[in-house]
Parts: C-alpha cells; structure tokens; sequence
C-alpha cells in the first residue's frame, strides 16, 4: 500500500498540518477587506511562498489498505472491494450484509 | 401598528447589544474581514487519522539512520572528530 501517490498523499497531509496555522493567519490578513490593500496584497504574496502541498485540497482521500484513489468509502478510509472484503471476513465493527429478510434491505450492507 | 415600529437606530443599538452580550464581532455592513479562517476548525490533525500504520513516520529517514546503524556496527562509521592536528595526521598515517 505505500505506492508513491500514498506517500505523496502523507507528505500533502504532514505538510498541510505543519503549516495549517500560519496559513489560517494570513488568510485572515488577505481576505480582511476592513485592512488596507497593501497590507492584503503582502499577505497574499506570503501566502503563495508555501509549497503545493501546503494547501488542504491537495490532499486527496486514498484507500489506506490498497492505496486506490477512486471509490473509497471515507468513514472507514477504504475503498469499495476491501470494504467489503473486510465487512464479509467481520473486521468492521456495525457492518454486516444485508438480506431480504432484515429490516433494512435497500443497500447491501448497513451500518 | 404606529406602537410596534421600530426606529432603526434602536435596532442598531440592539444589534449591537447583542453581539457584546454574545461575544461576537459587531458587523453590520456585513464586511468581509476573514474572521471565518480564524473560526473554522483546524483540518490537519483529522488528516493525519487516514493512513493510521504510516501515520506521522518518516520513512526515508527511518531508513537512513536505520543504514547509518547498521554501518557503525560493522566499523564502518564516520571517523571521530580528533582534538588537535597532530591527532589528525597520525590518524591519517593509520589508514
């Protein structure tokens, strides 16, 4: 699972958390339109001297078991076939197939 | 309906009351002054929840001082500092 698009994915997140608030200050500074422009502008170029993956939405959900990045069911960070192969093996707790019989038949699994 | 209008000065002061009681910032032109940066909620710390066995390791320097261990116990770490250049130079003769 630690193909370079999940190591690049743990680095955007290290990156976003390590500069998170300095972030947060000078958006603050650069959005404020109550400040004067210049001030604003100054803030604005500090903000584009952070790296790429600095930025939150660079940061992109991938399956922590397989590193897939499409189809991941967030609240359990995986995607779609190892979450049901989990689900089936009983790894995740609340989840369990669903069947004609249970009360709540619409999806396949619930939980 | 004279007796239920109200002046908007006073609905100003009101509103103005109520952001000191509330402890919110008065802002009744509705300016943009990025106060919603400060108030969100930081995002890094659920982030870093994703990949719970990588988490916060950083493997490539894991793996370097793993190396630098592995070549200290086969003697072929870095030379140690010497204290004045005499030192140096009968260590240099040695090798």
């Amino acid at each position: 699972m630690r193909n370079t698009r999940v190591m690049r994915d743990v680095k955007a997140r290290q990156g976003v958390t390590q500069n998170e608030i300095a972030r947060r200050a000078y958006l603050y500074v650069a959005r404020n339109t109550t400040l004067p422009p210049q001030v604003r502008h100054q803030a604005q170029l500090q903000l584009n001297t952070f790296g790429k993956y600095t930025r939150p939405n660079t940061v992109k959900n991938r399956c922590s078991e397989t590193g897939r990045g499409r189809g991941i069911i967030s609240e359990f960070a995986l995607c779609r076939y190892q979450f049901r192969l989990k689900a089936l093996h009983g790894e995740l707790n609340g989840v369990h197939k669903a069947c004609c019989t249970s009360p709540c038949n619409r999806g396949l699994y619930i939980y | 309906m004279d007796a239920l209008r109200v002046l908007p000065s006073k609905l100003k002061a009101l509103t103005r009351l109520r952001s000191e009681i509330f402890q919110t910032a008065y802002n009744p032109r509705n300016l943009r002054t990025g106060a919603k940066y400060l108030r969100a909620n930081l995002r890094g710390p659920a982030m870093m929840q994703q990949y719970p066995e990588l988490g916060i390791v950083n493997e490539y320097e894991e793996q370097r001082v793993q190396d630098v261990e592995d070549k200290k116990r086969r003697g072929k770490g870095t030379p140690k500092k010497t204290k004045s250049k005499a030192d140096s130079r009968r260590l240099a003769k040695k090798r």
